[in-house]
């Protein structure tokens, strides 16, 4: 699959600045990112750095202090916390370092989740849609079971299937192998290649993994929260 | 969503029992205090039946006079009553007078026939009665002067109903200490005071033979209004004039009447309070509950606030959430409720039953949402970024 020059998010001049009554801590400073349609881009840098918030500005979870966040050429900021939920729901995938199932659903039904948000989807097809994005991570077997009952990987497989049941262009994965052990950090980073490649998903990944990171097109390195690479 | 909601709580049943235990218990609770405000309620928008305002009751004690010449100072104590400015009517009338919680009943049938005999109160009255306590009439008249000779009764439209169904009840005989032809149907006779059940009731007549005294030794007596504190003692006088001896009591039926309902609304108001205070704690407790597992859940509710859900969104879920939670509850409470009616237990109308079930289940829903306003509110403002930060 050919990655696309349009680019699909773009940040210019981002500033995130967190602030108590005593304290003012700059997360991110001047970041300047435009990550084209069809890209798997790894972000790397020390804990700290302000990885995650960037990735949370990139999937509409958050609003920066200054700057501007562009959705397929379209600045966000004028948009209603309505508007920015429906937008999160089509567009964008989240696959997180501790996977983030509920543990009082079943594997499906964790799976069907962001189906529940989309208006005007029926239950058979978001069945469907779920069962289909288990099959892709090979999870087929596995749809009445219970998070807590599955190993570590496979939690992540059903956040990936979460991810993908909803068909999004872009996927948000925040450290998606911080907590398996290295076969099933590779499995998975298999699974999101192959996803990158065979179906054009616009990945961002953070990590700590040279080595994965070494896997995507292009690697991103935070330091204090400036872009330093 | 709805099915999702279903399925959450269904597998967080355990989590949720207390909760669910609560709104049963609160539910039932609810029920049962609001089926016997709903009885008494309805009963209390029925009429009376008759009218007690300047009416007196004038219980009459003969001291030790000799049995034998009771009944002829009893006429001549009527006759001087009958002539006092003020006093428009009086009746000769059994101690079972209205609001005084004394019954007499007999089972009152149709002549001939065996089977059902309904029990009815029976209440001795004579032609004044009309007069005095304006009893409303649905069908044939009070006895009069026309009747003497010939035993005759009014009946309730309760009595009609059991004994002459389908069918006009003048001129019918029933069997009520002795045969007697029915002249008219009262519309109702509450003598038990406004929260009451309307009873059957039966009105004898009594009549020009009757001279006993004993068991008709109270007077009623339609006074004009404005009549009050001199009428009262010149009663009194005028009685103590006529039998020497004799003593009276003097009670208007409206003091009665009062003196009742405080004796029903007393029990009936501790109990709305006990309620009251359960309801609040149930409602501290949901609401405690309810802001607990917010907190609990603020991964939750970020990771759902990242696919997709808005933060209305999110609010409606937690109250469907406690919706659904008190719907568990409801289900357990009505199953529970329905064997009220099945078994007679407050010994109400089913109507009553039925009204105070979809009262109790409203209260409950809206409690419930009330409780889950300010949570639901909470929760609306996690941020979606919360789902990155919190394990």
């Amino acid at each position: 699959m050919q990655t696309s020059a349009a680019p699909v998010l773009q940040l210019t001049d981002i500033e995130k600045i967190y602030q108590t009554k005593t304290i003012e801590t700059v997360a991110l400073h001047r970041i300047n990112l435009t990550i084209g349609r069809g890209e798997f881009v790894s972000i790397m840098g020390p804990s700290g750095c302000g990885k995650s918030t960037l990735l949370s500005l990139m999937g509409l979870l958050d609003e920066p202090t200054h700057g501007t966040v562009a959705v397929d050429g379209r600045p966000v900021q004028s948009y209603s916390d309505k508007e920015l939920a429906g937008l999160r729901n089509l567009k964008i995938g989240f696959v997180f370092q501790s996977y983030h199932l509920i543990n009082d659903l079943a594997v499906l039904d964790n799976v069907e989740l962001p189906l529940l948000y989309r208006p005007g989807l029926g239950s058979k097809e978001r069945r469907q849609r779920a069962l289909a994005a288990l099959d892709k991570v090979g999870l087929s077997a596995r749809t009445n079971h219970f998070p807590s009952q599955l190993s570590g990987g496979q939690r992540q497989r059903v956040a990936i299937a979460r991810a993908l049941a909803g068909a999004p262009e872009i996927i948000l994965a925040d450290e998606p192998t911080g907590n398996l052990d290295s076969v099933m950090g590779e499995e998975i980073m298999d699974l999101l290649l192959g996803l990158n490649r065979e179906h054009g998903t616009t990945i961002v990944m953070v990590t700590h993994d040279e080595q994965q990171a070494l896997k995507t097109q292009r690697l991103i390195r935070l330091f204090d929260g400036s872009q330093v690479g | 969503m709805l099915k999702h909601l279903f399925t959450l709580i269904w597998n967080r049943k355990r989590a949720n029992a207390l909760l669910i235990v609560e709104i049963f218990l609160a539910f039932v609770v609810l029920f049962v205090v609001g089926s016997l405000l709903v009885y008494r309620w309805q009963n209390y928008r029925a009429p009376l039946g008759f009218a007690y305002e300047q009416v007196w009751e004038v219980s009459l004690d003969p001291g030790v006079q000799p049995k034998a010449e009771r009944y002829a100072t009893q006429q001549q104590i009527i006759q001087r009553i009958k002539s006092l400015s003020g006093v428009r009517a009086v009746t000769r009338t059994a101690s079972n007078t209205p609001f005084t919680n004394s019954h007499s009943q007999s089972d009152v049938g149709r002549p001939g026939e065996k089977g059902f005999r309904p029990t009815s109160n029976v209440y001795y009255l004579d032609d004044a009665a009309a007069d005095v306590l304006q009893v409303p009439l649905e069908e044939g008249r009070w006895f009069d002067r026309r009747d003497d000779g010939a035993p005759v009764a009014v009946i309730s439209h309760d009595l009609k109903e059991l004994l002459f169904p389908h069918e006009t009840a003048v001129g019918k005989l029933v069997e009520a200490d002795g045969n007697r032809r029915v002249v008219g149907v009262a519309a109702a006779y509450r003598a038990d005071g406004d929260f009451a059940n309307p009873k059957p009731a039966t009105f004898l007549r009594n009549g020009v033979q009757d001279t006993v005294f004993d068991h008709l030794r109270t007077l009623l007596v339609r006074v004009q209004p404005g009549a009050g504190g001199a009428l009262e003692k010149q009663m009194s006088a005028d009685i103590r004039a006529i039998g020497p001896g004799w003593s009276s009591n003097i009670t208007p039926l409206s003091e009665s009447r009062d003196k009742q309902m405080k004796t029903v609304l007393t029990p009936l108001v501790a109990l709305v309070i006990t309620c009251v205070f359960l309801i609040v704690n149930v409602a501290l407790g949901l609401f405690g509950v309810l802001w607990q597992t917010i907190n609990q859940r603020r991964s939750e509710i970020g990771l759902r606030r990242a696919i997709g859900a808005s933060a209305g969104g999110i609010s409606g879920q937690i109250v469907g959430e406690i919706l659904v939670v008190a719907t568990f509850g409801l289900a357990l409470g009505l199953l529970a409720a329905a064997q009220f009616p099945l078994l007679g237990v407050l010994g109400v109308r089913v109507g009553v039953y039925l009204t105070a079930m979809a009262l109790a289940a409203g209260l409950v829903y809206l409690l419930t949402v009330v409780c889950a306003l300010y949570p639901s509110r909470l929760a609306a403002g996690i941020q979606p970024a919360v789902a990155l930060r919190e394990e």
